[in-house]
Parts: C-alpha cells; sequence; structure tokens
C-alpha cells in the first residue's frame, strides 16, 4: 500500500513516516465518510419520526437521542467492539467504528433536522395546502428544501465533530491517521514531532469544513433577518 | 456472574472513579472558564493582532481532536522534557480545549448586549473595566448559560478520552475492571449507564435556561 506514495522520498525515515501518516489520513477520511452516511441517513429518519403523530413512533426516537446524546462516544465505541464481541458478535473494527460514530452522529443529525425544518415558517406549509397539496407532499417538495439551507451551517459543524472524533477509533485499532501515529511513535520515538504534525493534519483537513460551514451560516444570516 | 452480582462487586470502585471524571471535568471546566473569558476579551479589546492570535488559538484547539492535544501535553512536552501526571495533562488539555469553545460563547454573549449599555455607562463616568463587570457581563450570562451548559456536558463526556492517557477517570477503571472479570458487555453498559445518569439531568436542566423555546 504504501507504494502510493511514491512520489515521496524513499527508504528514509521522513518519507516512511508521511506515507504511513497519509495513508492513515485517507483511512480517516474514508471512515469519517461511511460515519456520515449512516448518521445522515439514520437522523433523518429519526427527525421524520420524531414529526410521527404516532407517540410510540416519536417518543422511541426521543429516547434514542437522549440516550446517544448523554454517552460518551468512546464508551458507546467500546460497547460495540469490544462488548459485543462478548456475546459472539466480532465485529471488524472498522465496521464497528462506523456503526458507532454513525449511530451517535445520527442522534445529533435528528436534531439538526428536526430544528431545521422547525425554522421553516409556517405559512409555507398552509400555503401549499391551501393551494392542494397533500401534506407528504408539502413536506417534501416544500418544507424541505426550504430546511435543506437552514441545517447546512450545523451539519457542517457536526462533520468537524466527526472528523476528529474518528481519532477515538484508534483505541479500537482501527488503522486511522492517529493509531497510525501511536505506531509510528512506539517505533520511532519521534513523539513530540509526530504528534504535532498529526495534529496539523487534522488541522489541515478540519478547517476547509469549518470554513464552509461559516461561510454557509454568514450567507443564511440576512436572510433569516429578512 | 450476572450484571447485578457484578455492580454488587464493582460499584464501589465505579463510584470513586465516576467521582474522580467529575473532579477532572470541574478542573478542566474552571481552566476553560477562565482562560475562556480572558480570550474573549482579548478578542474583543480592538486590538487587531490580539484578535488575530487568538482566532489562532480558537481554530488550533477546535480543529484538532482532543485526543491529539492530550497526546501532544502528556507525550509530546514529555519527550523534550516537560513531564506532567496523566492527570495534570487531562486537566490542562480538556481545558485548553474547553477554553476555545467557550471563548467563542463568551464572545457572542458579550456581543449580543446592546451597544448602548456600554455607551449609557460610559457616558455616566464608568471606565471600561466597570462597564464590562458591572453592566455588560451581568446581562450577558443569560445568553450564555445554555451554550455553556452544553459545553460542560461535553466536557464531562470527554473526560472518557482522558482514559487514552490512563488518566484515572471512569471509563480508564471501565478498562481496567472489564480485563480483570472478562465481562466487557456488562461492564461498558453499566458505564454508559453511570454517564447517562451524569449527563442527562445536566442536559434538562440546559434546555430548561434555553431562552427562545
Amino acid at each position: 500500500m504504501t507504494d502510493l506514495f511514491t512520489w515521496l522520498p524513499r527508504g528514509d525515515l521522513l518519507g516512511n513516516i508521511l506515507s504511513t501518516l497519509l495513508l492513515g489520513a485517507g483511512t480517516t477520511l474514508m471512515l469519517t465518510a461511511a460515519s456520515f452516511v449512516v448518521a445522515l441517513t439514520l437522523g433523518f429518519v429519526l427527525a421524520l419520526m420524531r414529526r410521527s403523530p404516532w407517540l410510540p413512533l416519536s417518543a422511541i426516537a426521543r429516547i434514542y437521542l437522549e440516550i446517544f446524546r448523554n454517552i460518551p462516544i468512546l464508551t458507546q465505541l467500546f460497547i460495540l467492539y469490544f462488548g459485543l464481541a462478548r456475546l459472539g458478535i466480532t465485529l471488524p473494527a472498522t465496521v464497528a467504528a462506523v456503526l458507532g460514530f454513525g449511530l451517535n452522529g445520527a442522534a445529533i443529525l435528528s436534531e439538526v433536522f428536526r430544528a431545521s425544518i422547525n425554522a421553516v415558517d409556517r405559512g409555507q406549509n398552509e400555503a401549499a395546502l391551501a393551494i392542494g397539496m397533500t401534506p407528504v407532499r408539502s413536506f417534501w417538495s416544500i418544507i424541505l428544501p426550504q430546511a435543506f439551507p437552514i441545517a447546512i451551517p450545523s451539519v457542517g459543524n457536526f462533520l468537524v465533530g466527526l472528523l476528529k472524533d474518528t481519532s477515538l477509533a484508534s483505541a479500537a485499532a482501527v488503522p486511522e491517521l492517529a493509531f497510525r501515529a501511536r505506531m509510528l511513535v512506539s517505533e520511532t520515538y519521534l513523539t513530540s514531532e509526530i504528534y504535532l504534525t498529526v495534529a496539523l493534519i487534522y488541522l489541515f483537513l478540519s478547517l476547509p469544513i469549518a470554513h464552509l460551514a461559516k461561510r454557509a451560516e454568514r450567507r443564511s444570516l440576512p436572510q433569516r433577518a429578512a | 456472574m450476572s450484571a447485578l452480582e457484578l455492580w454488587n462487586e464493582i460499584h464501589l470502585e465505579l463510584l470513586a472513579a465516576a467521582l474522580a471524571s467529575i473532579k477532572l471535568a470541574l478542573g478542566a471546566l474552571t481552566i476553560g472558564l477562565v482562560l475562556g473569558l480572558f480570550l474573549a476579551l482579548a478578542r474583543l479589546s480592538g486590538k487587531g493582532w490580539l484578535w488575530r492570535a487568538t482566532g489562532i488559538y480558537i481554530e488550533i484547539f477546535r480543529g484538532t481532536p482532543a485526543l491529539m492535544q492530550l497526546f501532544i501535553i502528556y507525550f509530546g512536552l514529555a519527550a523534550i522534557g516537560i513531564t506532567f501526571s496523566s492527570l495534570q495533562a487531562a486537566i490542562i488539555g480538556l481545558g485548553l480545549n474547553a477554553s476555545a469553545y467557550l471563548s467563542e460563547v463568551f464572545r457572542a454573549g458579550i456581543q449580543a448586549v446592546p451597544k448602548g449599555q456600554t455607551e449609557a455607562a460610559l457616558a455616566i463616568g464608568m471606565t471600561r473595566t466597570q462597564v464590562m463587570v458591572w453592566i455588560v457581563l451581568p446581562q450577558a450570562v443569560r445568553v450564555m448559560l445554555a451554550p455553556a451548559g452544553n459545553i460542560a456536558i461535553s466536557l464531562l463526556k470527554d473526560t472518557s478520552v482522558a482514559s487514552l492517557i490512563a488518566a484515572p477517570d471512569l471509563m480508564l477503571r471501565a478498562q481496567d475492571l472489564s480485563s480483570q472479570y472478562f465481562q466487557p458487555l456488562e461492564i461498558y453498559l453499566i458505564v454508559g449507564a453511570m454517564y447517562f445518569v451524569l449527563c442527562f439531568p445536566l442536559s434538562l436542566l440546559v434546555r430548561a435556561v434555553e431562552p427562545d423555546r
């Protein structure tokens, strides 16, 4: 796999360290992306459940939210990875991590989606119903398209948090950036150099997302004031 | 061993560890609140270089994982001769991390107080410091309470990350116990429930003080 980075100086320590870290950064990005997809999908379903007039359905979504929001993500990961293994359900570390971050992120995003949907002016729905749309049609073609831009800044902030949180998967030996760094440190003892480099890589990955989220936020502000 | 028997055997250790987590969170929160307030004041001081310097601090601490910050403070600084105990490193690291988030909450809160308040207080002869302490901050607190509470809850949950530098907290004790009893599922579920019991009432409290709902 290190052959991917043939353009780096080979055979020397620096080249090895950098190519290993870049490999880890790739895994971090894939882990983040996969967890993000799970969180988006399940989060949206949970937000729909919260809107359900049928109480058990909205109650389940509510309980799900409170449980996942009030327990550390590290504990959730350990339950999935080390805990389930004892029941004979051995998930590969990467799968457990995607599941853990996805289930946890779904709770956070369900709140984001719910708030964004609620932020759309009620008159929009009333007008859509008045011109003869069904409630379902109004929700999908009138409410959701307007809720989408409202959600973007919060979803961006969530994504930054998710990217950083994937570093916790190193505790379950997922070969992402933080894990590769720990391995490299135990091989080379270049402790501060490696961890500082890794921090810079995380910064390099997260700042663009944070920046885009901030820009989306600023763009949506005058809209809301009007 | 059933979960109940297990609980009977290890609950004293777990409760002591939960107390250690709370102390760790309170220590870090104290650093976060004090440093966060100074950062916010520096950011609003009107001096360009202070604004930039605090901005860089905030971006760095919010843009990198808390785990990496702990690793740098605990392992990285030790490699260049500055040694902390794992508990000290955890309090410092989580405190610095929280200060970056709290400073933005403080800044937003201070900016939410109408300018006329400051102008009126200056007009009746108060100094800038007096205006901040007696006029602006008391009004800003109302706006800050809910977001700062959410950060405090995150901080309490994040103390679990400190277990990865072996700081004595609930999660570290859980890892020790699960390698001792070989019942990781039960132990991590119990510990998860303990975190829930700590955090859920705080979440309800935060929601109660949220301004517009």
